[in-house]
């Protein structure tokens, strides 16, 4: 990206990425599928925001934040090994119903990247789902934002300054090769070039 | 230090005792409590407590330089330092960006600001009834501040299981 989005107001910021908001077809089916467990525990990897615990805490039983963003970006800026992030995800195996990975994914190298997602595979349930975000080219920004749930399912993106993390910028066949144990459920290529995918634990 | 004093009148040699701000008790950086801490006014922790704290009808805030490790129950909350613990909160939870918080909350209604470092458990109570909370446009500027209304959540575990 050429411009630093943290500088600009939301409306050139949108008008930046060329996106006022989209209709995310995967959490809609995703909160579908949680709608439908007993029970529901949803673990939700960040970055925190406040819209998104007010949306999903309200229609889960239970929903876990442990926001994986800032504690790479701490890691990374004390010069640690990203991999020391993982222990944070220290929940049992099959615990949750669904993951929202967002693009945590799009912001690991390779090994962290089969790390995340052998913990993820681990912590679901049988049947339980996973989402994943992948910028497109057209909005793919080094710089670090939050899917803010609105209305309806439409997603907006809110600049996250305080993180500042590497982009790997990875394409659909990345997404689908490294989410290998999963079955692929859903994938949606969105209007502004987002990518959504929609994993199934077997 | 233990700091307390009552509105204008703040006496001067209340040496070693608690300062009181109009109804608030300030616990000072360099003070360590570890125990039980009941109270009937608000508290501010900017030192290091570990046990628990019980003031059901007042407001608990955990300052930056704060340290709490703890089981906390309370009308309301806010954390600007670090607090490891379970938090039932007849009231408010507000963890702000200089939040580090690892534990579960139960409470009314919680805002929190983007750049907190959070570990959770959230439940929310909900009457039989009632459908999501209807969400508007968010607030998308850059850095992002607490803005949203309350809402209601509770919590009980922390693993995920």
């Amino acid at each position: 990206m050429a411009a630093s989005a943290t500088n600009l107001n939301q409306k050139d910021l949108n008008q930046h990425i060329g996106l006022e908001g989209y209709t995310s077809n995967a959490l809609a089916l995703f909160m579908k599928h949680l709608d439908q467990q007993p029970q529901s525990r949803l673990l939700d990897v960040g970055p925190v925001c406040q819209e998104n615990i007010r949306f999903f805490a309200g229609r889960v039983w239970k929903y876990y934040v442990c926001d994986m963003f800032i504690r790479l970006d701490r890691y990374i800026r004390k010069g640690e090994p990203a991999y020391q992030i993982w222990k944070e995800l220290d929940y049992h195996p099959e615990s949750f119903d669904g993951i929202l990975v967002w693009e945590l994914a799009d912001r690991l190298d390779e090994q962290d990247v089969n790390r995340l997602v052998t913990l993820c595979h681990s912590m679901l349930k049988p049947g339980g789902m996973a989402v994943v975000m992948v910028m497109g080219d057209q909005v793919a920004s080094s710089e670090t934002r939050s899917f803010v749930m609105g209305q309806n399912y439409r997603i907006y993106l809110r600049p996250q300054p305080h993180l500042d993390l590497p982009l790997r910028g990875r394409q659909n066949r990345d997404v689908l090769s490294m989410m290998s144990p999963f079955i692929p459920a859903k994938s949606f290529i969105c209007r502004p070039g987002f990518m959504e995918f929609l994993f199934q634990r077997e | 230090m233990l700091k307390k004093s009552k509105k204008a009148n703040v006496e001067p040699n209340i040496s070693a005792s608690p300062v009181t701000m109009v109804d608030r008790t300030i616990i000072g950086n360099q003070i360590y409590i570890e125990g039980t801490i009941r109270g009937e006014e608000d508290l501010l922790i900017e030192g290091s407590v570990k046990g628990s704290i019980e003031m059901k009808a007042h407001h608990l805030t955990v300052g930056s330089k704060g340290q709490v490790e703890a089981e906390v129950r309370a009308a309301n909350v806010t954390i600007s330092g670090k607090l490891e613990g379970n938090i039932n909160a007849t009231g408010r939870v507000e963890i702000t960006k200089a939040a580090d918080f690892n534990g579960e909350i139960k409470a009314k209604s919680i805002s929190v600001e983007d750049g907190a470092y959070l570990k959770a458990v959230i439940e929310m109570e909900r009457e039989p009834t009632q459908k999501a909370v209807p969400l508007g446009k968010p607030d998308v500027k850059a850095p992002s501040e607490s803005t949203s209304e309350p809402f209601v959540i509770t919590g009980k575990d922390s693993k995920g299981s």
